[in-house]
């Protein structure tokens, strides 16, 4: 029984913590859900550990206590995954950043942003090219 | 027709070698491009105004020289991206007369020259040639880059001098040329004049996280169906400062890999390259 509710406290401390985070705002839109589900699924899990017996016969997993540890990992790694994709984008983003506000200082100390030569006009598609 | 002639290293490779010791400005006069058959491409095309991106970074010592080379031997505006240098590049640009661009922090030698193309389209400028800051490549060599450009009907036209490509930069490209298919004698030659249909290729969000002016450059201009032509340059060494890619072993391996996965990441994306036969000398 004391197992349990070693489990039980653990989660209901993890939960708490997340739950916490959330509401103070430092964990913001999707990434806030996400870890709301994690609190929900540790708190369900600690409380109620013969859920994972239940769900090992039900998948016929001899022996249920892997089965949480798998699931992790498993989502653990998904997410490590989309983790690098946003830090792509982001990467990304702020290459295209400095570029743009380096050009933008430049033009400012120039103080002007007509065209160098006065043939060279830029076209809309030029335009959109450079700023997609 | 030239169109289809895909260029073959081996067989095409070794007329290059004798021309590659002339300069490049004469290039054009012994050579014939099959775009300037106007009955195949059409009227040869406005290239005015051209932009000479110079991507530098802590090159003090050479850069006014390379900022003046330029602006004597074409008439174009020269602008040199400063790639957060720590010692005084960019006063020397400016001293020498170019339009100088500071990046904040450093975004690596495509990053900057990538700045320098967005410029251009901000400006409408209609070509850009780019040169390292270093004075390996001539100024001189320029004219007979965008001759080569007008004439040919390319859309980017690289300067390479097979005569300075170390053994070892020898070996390694002759692989990527295995897995890339892509027949360029050097790959990272920085010494390049790009069309417009080019530049907004390159300009564009997907050209962004490329970190060197060289593979992912050309397999994107691959994607996009452009047209590549490459033209026997006169090179200097390297007088300040080794190579960035291929500085030492480690740095090597990690280009290796790096590259080879982006090959790999762009094998689905093949389209047929249209690399033209670069002089065809009259019989």
């Amino acid at each position: 029984m004391t197992a349990a509710i070693t489990a039980a406290v653990i989660a209901v401390l993890l939960a708490g913590s997340i739950l916490y985070l959330v509401r103070r705002d430092h964990l913001h839109g999707n990434h806030a859900l996400w870890w709301l589900v994690v609190a929900a699924a540790i708190l369900a899990l600690g409380v109620f550990p013969g859920a994972i017996d239940w769900l090992g016969r039900l998948t016929g997993i001899s022996y249920p206590p892997v089965l949480p540890i798998i699931l992790g990992i498993g989502m653990i790694l998904l997410r490590l995954l989309k983790l690098d994709i946003d830090r792509s984008r982001a990467e990304r983003q702020m290459r295209r950043l400095t570029q743009k506000i380096a050009i933008l200082e430049q033009e400012l100390r120039e103080g002007r942003a007509t065209p160098v030569q006065p043939e060279a006009t830029a076209s809309a598609g030029d335009r959109a090219a450079e700023d997609a | 027709m030239y169109v289809n002639n895909i260029y073959s290293v081996k067989q095409d490779y070794e007329p290059f070698r004798d021309l590659a010791l002339t300069s490049l400005s004469r290039a054009p006069e012994n050579a014939v491009f099959p775009g300037s058959d106007p009955r195949v491409y059409g009227n040869p095309r406005r290239l005015e105004p051209i932009l000479a991106v110079i991507p530098a970074r802590n090159e003090a010592a050479t850069v006014a020289e390379v900022v003046r080379g330029v602006a004597a031997s074409l008439a174009c505006t020269v602008l040199v991206v400063n790639d957060a240098s720590t010692d005084a590049t960019a006063a020397a640009a400016r001293a020498a007369g170019a339009v100088v661009i500071d990046l904040p922090w450093r975004l690596g030698a495509w990053g900057a020259t990538q700045t320098g193309m967005r410029y251009a389209l901000r400006r409408g400028f209609r070509t850009v040639v780019t040169l390292d800051a270093d004075g390996q490549h001539h100024p001189q060599a320029l004219p007979g880059l965008l001759e080569a450009l007008r004439a040919s009907g390319a859309n980017v036209v690289i300067g390479t001098c097979a005569a300075r490509l170390s053994a070892a930069k020898r070996l390694a490209w002759r692989y990527f040329r295995a897995i890339t298919g892509i027949g360029v004698v050097d790959f990272t030659s920085g010494l390049r004049a790009y069309d417009r249909r080019a530049l907004r290729a390159l300009a564009a969000r997907e050209a962004s996280l490329l970190d060197y002016q060289d593979l992912g450059v050309l397999m994107l201009l691959r994607k996009k169906g452009l047209q590549l032509l490459e033209v026997p340059t006169a090179m200097s060494p390297r007088r300040s400062g080794g190579s960035r890619v291929f500085g030492s072993w480690p740095m090597v391996a990690r280009y290796m890999l790096h590259t080879t996965v982006l090959c790999f990441a762009q094998l689905g994306a093949r389209a047929p390259i249209r690399l033209r036969r670069a002089a065809e000398t009259r019989a």
